[in-house]
C-alpha cells in the first residue's frame, strides 16, 4: 500500500509545472523517431539526451523515457503501412500487419496494436510498482562482491545480444569495457589512457559514444540509399477497432504478450526483439489455424506489439532497483541518470522517491497520451513517412552536432562522435554488434569499482566471491549461462534485425 | 582485396595492444588493494586474443571484399559527403564560427538532394533557426567568429 501512496505523490510531480509538457514532448518525439525508419529508440533517446542538460533530473528523465516507450508505439505505423519496421521491435509486426493493410484493414491493425501496447505498458508499470520496492529492499543488502557478481550475470546475458558470431560479440563487449577504463581509476583516482587530452581525464563522453555508434552510423547507412527516393503510397486508415468476433482472440493474445514482455524485461541483457518473436511463435503454435499467420492474423499483430511495450516497461525494473540496464536504450537512460547526478541502484527509491515515482507516474500519463495519438491521430503520424530523407539527414546531423557540443561545450566531443560514427558504420558492415559496446561501457565502471572494492575486502583473494552465498550463487549462474550458450552454439541463433542494438 | 572483417579485427588488435602496453606500465596491485592496471590488462589482453582469433578465421573464410561491402556510385558519394561535411565543420568552426561552418556543412548535404540555390536557402534558414534556439533560447555558448556569429 505504501507504493500507492508514493505513486499518488508521483502523479503530483508528473502533473506539476512543465513535467506534463515534457512528457508530451518526449512521447511525441518518440513517436517521431519510431515512425522514421532508421532512427530507433536508442538513437532517439541519445539525440535528445544533451538537450536535457540544465533541466531538473525528473523532467529530463520523464522526457527521455517518453521517447523510449513512444518509439515502441511509433515503430508499428511504418510496419503496418509500408512494410518497413520503424524500429527493430516492430519487425515481426510486418508479417501480419502489412497483409492486413493490403486487405484494407490497416486501421484495425494499428488499432489493436495501440490497444495492446497500452494494456502491455500498463501491466508492466503495475508490476514495477509492486515488485520494484521489494527488489530494491533486497538489493540494499548487497555489498560490492554481490554487485560485482550481479554485473557479471548481466554481462553473461549479453550473449543474447551478440548477433551472429559469439567471438565478434565478445570483442565488441570487451571494446566497450576498455573504453570505460579511460579516465579516472575508481579506487586510486589516477588518470589512465587519456593520451594527454584533458577532456579525456573525465572519461569518454557517453553522449558522443551513444550518438556516434547508434545515430551517426545509422545516418551513414541510410545515406547509402538514393536520397531522392519517392515516398511509398500510404493505404487509407479507417475502422480502428477489431470486429466483434476478433476481440476474444485479440485480448487473449494481448494478455499472453504482456506476460512474455514483463518476464523478459526483467532479464538483463535481452532486447525488445526477443519478446516479439517469442510472442509471435506462441500465438502461431496455439492457433486453431496456424496457416492464417503471415496472411493477416490479428493475433500476430496484437501479441508481439503488446510484448514489446510490456518489455519496455518491465525493463525499467532492473534499472530502478539494481542500476543495471537491460538493453542499449535503457543504457542511454542510465547515462541520463548519471549525467543528472543520480545514482541508479537500490538506494535510488529511498533517497529520491519523488524522482522515481514521478517518472513512473509520468509513464501512465505518457501511455494514455500515446493511446490517443495512435487511435484518432494515426493518419497524421502516417503522413510523416512521406517526409523525404534528403531534408531529414542534414537537419538530424546538425542537431546531433549541437547536442554533442552542448554537453561540455567541447568540440573534442563532437570529433569523438564522428570517430565513433565511422567506427560504428564499419562495425555494422562487418556484422559486429553495437549493443554490447554501449552496455559494457556503462556497466564497466560499476564492474571495475565493485571488483576493486571486493578484492580489497578479500585481500586480493578472488575465491572470496565464492565464500559469500549471494555472490557465489550469482557467479555460478553466470558461468552456467556462458557454458550453456557456448555449448548450444548460440552464435548461430543471433536475432536478425538488431538495428536497435 | 582483404575483407572488411580483417581490417576491423586488425583495428581491435592494435587498439587492445596499445591499452595492454599502457596497462603494463601501471600498478597491477598496490599497497591497499588492486591497482589501476589490473582490469585493463586482463580485458585488453582478452580483446587482443579474441580479435586475433577472429582475424585468422576471417583470413581463412572467403569473405566479401571491402569493395563489395562499401556502397558504390551515388551511395558512396552520399556517405563521403556526410563524413566530409562533418569533418569540414569541425576543422573550420574554431576559425569561422558556428554560422559559416554550419551553412557550409548543410549546403554540402542539402545539395545532394536539391538544386544549389534551394540548398543554400535551406542551409541559411536552418542555421539561422538553430543559432537562435541554441545561442539565445538555450544560451549554449556556441563557437563564434570575431563578429559574434
Amino acid at each position: 500500500m505504501e507504493s500507492f501512496g508514493y505513486l499518488l505523490h508521483g502523479f503530483e510531480t508528473a502533473c506539476s509545472g512543465w513535467n506534463l509538457l515534457y512528457s508530451l514532448i518526449g512521447v511525441s518525439f518518440g513517436m517521431f523517431v519510431g515512425v522514421l525508419p532508421g532512427l530507433g529508440p536508442t538513437a532517439g533517446t541519445a539525440l535528445l539526451l544533451p538537450l536535457t542538460f540544465g533541466m531538473q533530473p525528473v523532467s529530463a528523465v520523464i522526457m527521455l523515457s517518453g521517447i523510449y516507450y513512444g518509439a515502441m508505439y511509433g515503430g508499428t505505423i511504418t510496419s503496418v503501412l509500408i512494410n518497413v519496421p520503424g524500429e527493430s521491435a516492430s519487425l515481426i509486426t510486418c508479417l501480419d500487419g502489412y497483409p492486413m493493410a493490403r486487405q484494407g484493414r490497416a486501421g484495425t491493425a494499428l488499432g489493436v496494436a495501440a490497444i495492446g501496447s497500452f494494456i502491455g505498458g500498463m501491466i508492466a508499470l503495475a508490476i514495477l510498482i509492486l515488485v520494484g520496492p521489494l527488489v530494491a529492499s533486497q538489493a540494499l543488502k548487497f555489498g560490492p562482491p554481490e554487485y560485482f557478481a550481479l554485473v557479471v550475470v548481466g554481462l553473461s546475458l549479453l550473449i543474447g545480444l551478440m548477433g551472429k558470431s559469439l567471438v565478434r560479440g565478445l570483442i565488441a563487449a570487451l571494446f566497450g569495457l576498455t573504453l570505460a577504463f579511460v579516465g579516472m581509476d575508481p579506487l586510486t583516482g589516477s588518470i589512465r589512457f587519456a593520451f594527454g587530452q584533458e577532456t579525456l581525464e573525465d572519461g569518454i563522453e557517453f553522449v558522443s559514444l551513444a550518438m556516434g555508434l547508434f545515430g551517426l552510423s545509422e545516418i551513414f547507412m541510410t545515406a547509402e540509399e538514393n536520397l531522392n527516393t519517392q515516398a511509398a503510397e500510404i493505404p487509407k486508415i479507417q475502422n480502428m477497432m477489431p470486429r466483434r468476433e476478433e476481440w476474444g482472440p485479440s485480448l487473449k493474445a494481448i494478455l499472453r504478450g504482456s506476460g512474455i514482455g514483463v518476464l523478459l524485461g526483467l532479464v538483463p541483457g535481452t532486447n525488445s526483439v526477443i519478446p516479439t518473436i517469442l510472442s509471435y511463435s506462441i500465438e502461431k503454435k496455439i492457433a486453431d489455424d496456424p496457416s492464417r499467420f503471415g496472411k493477416g492474423a490479428i493475433e500476430g499483430v496484437a501479441g508481439p506489439e503488446t510484448a514489446n511495450n510490456a518489455y519496455a516497461g518491465a525493463a525499467l525494473i532492473p534499472l530502478f532497483t539494481l542500476g543495471i540496464p537491460s538493453s542499449p536504450s535503457i543504457a542511454v537512460l542510465l547515462g541520463a541518470f548519471i549525467m543528472h547526478g543520480l545514482t541508479p541502484g537500490p538506494t535510488l527509491m529511498q533517497r529520491n522517491p519523488e524522482f522515481v515515482w514521478g517518472v513512473i507516474a509520468s509513464m501512465f500519463i505518457g501511455n494514455a497520451i500515446l493511446l490517443v495519438m495512435n487511435l484518432p491521430m494515426a493518419n497524421m503520424w502516417a503522413q510523416l513517412t512521406r517526409v523525404p530523407f534528403k531534408i531529414m539527414l542534414p537537419n538530424i546531423m546538425i542537431i546531433m552536432i549541437l547536442g554533442a557540443y552542448s554537453i561540455n561545450n567541447s568540440l573534442f566531443d563532437v570529433g569523438m562522435m564522428l570517430v565513433f560514427g565511422i567506427l560504428g558504420y564499419f562495425m555494422k558492415k562487418a556484422q559486429f554488434p553495437l549493443g554490447p559496446v554501449l552496455l559494457t561501457f556503462v556497466l564497466g565502471k560499476i564492474l571495475e569499482s565493485s571488483l576493486m572494492k571486493s578484492l580489497t575486502i578479500f585481500n586480493g583473494n578472488f575465491l572470496g566471491f565464492f565464500q559469500r552465498p549471494i555472490s557465489a550463487t550469482l557467479l555460478i549462474i553466470a558461468i552456467t549461462i556462458i557454458a550453456v550458450s557456448i555449448y548450444f552454439g548460440s552464435k548461430d541463433k543471433g536475432i536478425e534485425g538488431d538495428s536497435e542494438i | 582485396m582483404k575483407s572488411l572483417e580483417v581490417y576491423i579485427s586488425g583495428f581491435f588488435i592494435l587498439f587492445g595492444a596499445i591499452i595492454f602496453q599502457l596497462a603494463l606500465s601501471m600498478k597491477y596491485y598496490g599497497e591497499y588493494g588492486p591497482g589501476p592496471g589490473l582490469l585493463p590488462l586482463w580485458i585488453s589482453g582478452m580483446m587482443v586474443v579474441l580479435a586475433a582469433v577472429n582475424l585468422v578465421a576471417a583470413l581463412k573464410k572467403n569473405n566479401q571484399s571491402f569493395a563489395d561491402i562499401l556502397p558504390k556510385g551515388t551511395g558512396l558519394i552520399n556517405v563521403l559527403s556526410c563524413i566530409g561535411a562533418y569533418a569540414l565543420f569541425i576543422v573550420t568552426v574554431p576559425y569561422l564560427g558556428f554560422t559559416i561552418s554550419s551553412i557550409a556543412m548543410l549546403f554540402i548535404l542539402f545539395s545532394r538532394g536539391y538544386t544549389w540555390r534551394r540548398g543554400l536557402c535551406l542551409s541559411l534558414l536552418v542555421t539561422g533557426i538553430l543559432f537562435f534556439i541554441f545561442g539565445f533560447v538555450l544560451t549554449v555558448p556556441l563557437p563564434v567568429n570575431e563578429f559574434g556569429w
